[in-house]
């Protein structure tokens, strides 16, 4: 048995598809467990279908490789997050304790910022509630405060220290901000005798006049150099304090994939689909084959009633039209991954069934299995100890050509919004492209990588099944 | 056993998987308790018309109340809410039958109809022309390309479509089909993106039918490239089988032409096994044509079996998937006579 394992083994290692196949697969298989170590186990439900964690990725986005195709030098994404005063005074006139937050950086891209917004984390004060205001000078000297928050002070039965914005931060989406565009119009006003309505501002965008000099009409051109973000925290207690603040310039491109209209990052998304295909198309494959392969030899072996009853059902079966059948199941009984391996098993058997009893039906008459009637041997241990391994190795090649049907059928399921929605799937990123019409405005990031991935992962289970196939049928043999 | 009898044995197997569908759909939808919501909506619905009408009549708002109880009572007997589900089996399964399912939540016919029947007798038509377009192409190009490439076996050609074959059975088809959308649409600006017919639609029927064929390319085109790679690799395996058989040596033996062979003993031989593969490529090609169209938006049923999901139509997709199951059987008993027709030995 083991000679002919290794020989086996030799067989199926010598030809090149074979080969290219493990190596697919091996690749496949670590980053399924990267996955699984790294990830969350509610990946699905807390973060990627969860636009709150999206919001301060850009939309839409290219990745960043792209930029070296552009002769444009585009905007990263950039996030700046300070955890640490730079500067903690008091100013006695005032009576108040200021802490600054600065940010520095020098912006050297040739497009404006897609959006900027500024975040602020547990404010903590145990007697005024402190004032809070965002500043920002630019390289040409221009500096203006254009955003001030006033943190809501103590309510009745509170006691000190008082904490806001400790579960959820507060965010400040600048770019279409009613008091930002005010701030930025007198701006304009004041240091280049430019006169916009709050109103006009935002249809232009406030990311455009931050970070641009006036052109002509209502032009701008973006302005290179250093400019520096001010956080200021002016409090009447020297304890008070600010757990972090975040200021974010979002660009044009990001990430290894780029990302999707919520801003979810999709290398993130894919990524995680490697693990949730390999196990659909696994598991699927596994149980059908032991269905299929048992109803079989039972069919073929036993014969009578029980043929007839297995073949009457796995014809009908057979002559359902999958997918139809499946999307009625799985709309009314509410989507979920089990339920579609187990639809996917259970109409998959037949095919199998069919397949295996033709094989037993010769088998049952061979001399090897009249001697071990003969022997007094029972019909169980005759089906599975001496049948079985006799087709075992043709049983496992279906069992690999049958796996890129479960994860296509998956696919396509997903792709139809028949997908669990706790576990994305390539099939699920591909739906969301296609229905918020990545499609038709050419993002192709979003269209391309997820369907080459499905593709790749079916396509490993082929290249191995080819190099199964002379192993299981030595007839094909001959060519090596 | 003579044509007739196998026929009718095929025909009513096919019949017992509708039958079973039916059941399954009925048994279903009774246990999840869809069916009571389903027959809800149309006791509330005569309700709504029975209170217009009786409140002309009736002034007093408390005997109006009290006589519409009575009504709604009535109805529900009628109905058979007041009995467990699995006493209304045999009129729910007259009712998917009758596609008598009520009216649809916010999808309506292209005439303005919301009820169920008019929705999905208007769309047939429509996926009808797609798949057998598709099927008739891919079997014209894969039975003439397998044939073709079966007489120079390991050739180029030979491997490159064995590699096809390999790629198309790992491709989702709907995906190509985004992919086509991508590069013919959005980039080379070729092919409309979807539809049917322009906004608005060509009046000059010459146009119109210009307009629809233009439509179709990319629609035909995906389909055919999640069926064809399987059937030439199929076609190519069954002429070489039927190729090594002894009576085709014989016949060569003979002193016949090799166009006499190939097309008296080869092709004759080869057809009937070809056929049944095409009558299983149907399947696949029903169900590819529910995701082909959802792709370029080609109005059928498939793109309604997608709408219907995405605004949580229930009786829509309860009449899809008996109508599905319906053309399929049909299609598969139209194939059958052909089949039988065409090969003596299926006579069993």
């Amino acid at each position: 048995m083991a000679e002919t394992r290794r020989e086996a083994w030799r067989v199926f290692w010598s030809s090149n598809i074979s080969k290219l196949g493990i190596t697919l697969l091996a690749i496949l298989v670590i980053v399924s467990l990267y996955v699984v170590f790294t990830y969350p186990l509610d990946f699905g439900l807390k973060y990627w279908n969860n636009p709150s964690h999206w919001v301060d990725y850009p939309k839409g986005v290219p990745p960043e490789w792209t930029k070296y195709f552009t002769s444009e030098n585009v905007t990263e994404h950039r996030i700046y997050t300070i955890y640490v005063p730079s500067e903690s005074r008091f100013v006695e006139s005032a009576g108040l304790y200021i802490k600054r937050y600065s940010i520095t950086f020098d912006y050297q891209y040739d497009e404006f910022p897609s959006f900027l917004s500024f975040t602020v984390f547990n404010v903590t004060f145990s007697r005024e509630p402190p004032i809070i205001f965002l500043e920002i000078s630019r390289p040409d000297g221009v500096s203006a405060r254009i955003y001030t928050l006033a943190v809501p002070g103590p309510q009745e039965g509170e006691e000190a220290p008082y904490m806001r914005y400790s579960e959820t931060p507060f965010r400040v989406f600048l770019s279409g901000d009613p008091s930002v565009a005010q701030q930025l119009s007198r701006m304009l006003k004041r240091d280049f005798d430019i006169s916009l309505t709050p109103t006009e501002i935002n249809t232009i965008g406030p990311e455009k006049i931050l970070f641009g000099k006036p052109d002509v009409g209502k032009n701008f051109t973006v302005l290179k150099g250093v400019y520096r973000v001010d956080v200021v925290l002016a409090s009447g207690d020297e304890e008070d304090s600010v757990g972090y603040v975040r200021f974010v310039v979002a660009g044009n491109v990001y990430g290894w994939v780029g990302t999707d209209s919520l801003g979810r990052d999709l290398a993130v998304g894919l990524l995680f689909g490697f693990p949730v295909a390999l196990l659909i198309g696994v598991v699927t494959t596994t149980l059908t084959t032991a269905v299929g392969t048992s109803a079989g030899i039972i069919s073929g072996y036993i014969g009578g009633k029980t043929d007839d009853i297995i073949q009457r059902i796995a014809d009908i079966i057979n002559n359902i039209p999958l997918l139809p059948i499946l999307i009625f199941l799985i709309f009314i009984l509410k989507p979920s991954i089990w339920l579609i391996v187990f639809l996917l098993v259970a109409f998959g058997w037949p095919g199998l069934t069919i397949i295996v009893r033709s094989m037993i039906l010769q088998l049952r008459t061979s001399q090897l299995v009249e001697a071990e009637v003969a022997l007094g041997a029972s019909k169980w241990r005759i089906m599975f100890r001496h049948i079985f391994p006799q087709i075992a190795p043709f049983i496992f090649a279906q069992m690999i050509f049958a796996t890129p049907t479960a994860i296509l059928a998956e696919a396509a399921l997903s792709f139809l919004g028949l997908g669990d929605p706790s576990l994305p799937t390539w099939g699920q990123i591909l739906n969301y492209g296609f229905r918020d019409g990545g499609v038709y405005v050419g993002y192709w990031w979003w269209i391309v990588p997820p369907g080459l991935l499905i593709v790749l992962t079916a396509i490993t289970f082929v290249f191995l099944a080819l190099g199964l196939e002379p192993v299981v049928n030595p007839r094909l043999r001959r060519f090596k | 056993m003579g044509l007739g009898r196998t026929l009718l044995i095929r025909g009513l197997s096919l019949l017992l998987v509708v039958f079973v569908v039916l059941l399954m759909v009925v048994i279903v939808l009774g246990a999840t308790g869809v069916s009571d919501k389903i027959l809800k909506a149309y006791v509330s619905e005569e309700l709504r018309q029975i209170r217009q009408e009786l409140s002309q009549r009736i002034r007093d708002p408390q005997e109006l109340e009290k006589a519409l109880e009575a009504y709604k009572l009535d109805l529900e007997r009628a109905f058979g809410l007041d009995k467990p589900w699995y006493f209304r089996l045999p009129d729910m399964v007259r009712r998917v039958v009758m596609l008598d399912l009520g009216t649809s939540r916010t999808i309506t016919s292209f005439s303005g109809s919301n009820k169920v029947s008019d929705i999905i007798l208007e769309r047939i038509p429509n996926t009808v022309i797609l798949v057998t377009v598709a099927v008739m192409l891919s079997a014209l190009v894969g039975i003439s390309a397998g044939v073709k490439i079966a007489t120079r076996v390991g050739s180029l050609l030979d491997r490159i479509t064995s590699y096809f074959s390999a790629v198309s059975y790992a491709l989702p088809s709907w995906w190509t089909g985004i992919i086509f959308i991508l590069i013919f649409s959005f980039y080379f600006r070729l092919l409309p993106p979807g539809g049917m017919y322009s906004t608005p639609p060509p009046q000059e029927p010459l146009a119109r039918l210009l307009d629809l064929m233009l439509h179709a390319v990319l629609p035909v085109l995906t389909l055919m490239a999640a069926i064809l790679g399987g059937w030439i690799y199929v076609s190519r395996t069954i002429v070489l089988n039927v190729a090594q058989e002894d009576f085709v040596s014989a016949a060569r033996a003979k002193g016949l032409p090799e166009r006499i062979v190939m097309r008296r003993y080869i092709l004759r031989a080869s057809t009937p096994p070809i056929l049944t593969n095409i009558v299983f490529g149907i399947a696949g090609s029903l169900g590819g044509a529910i995701l082909t169209e959802t792709v370029f938006r080609w109005p059928g049923m498939g793109l309604l079996y997608y709408e219907a999901i995405t605004a949580f139509d229930e009786p829509l997709i309860i009449a899809l998937t008996f109508i599905f199951t319906l053309i399929y059987a049909a299609a598969r008993f139209i194939l059958e006579i052909l089949y039988v027709s065409l090969d003596p030995r299926v006579r069993y």
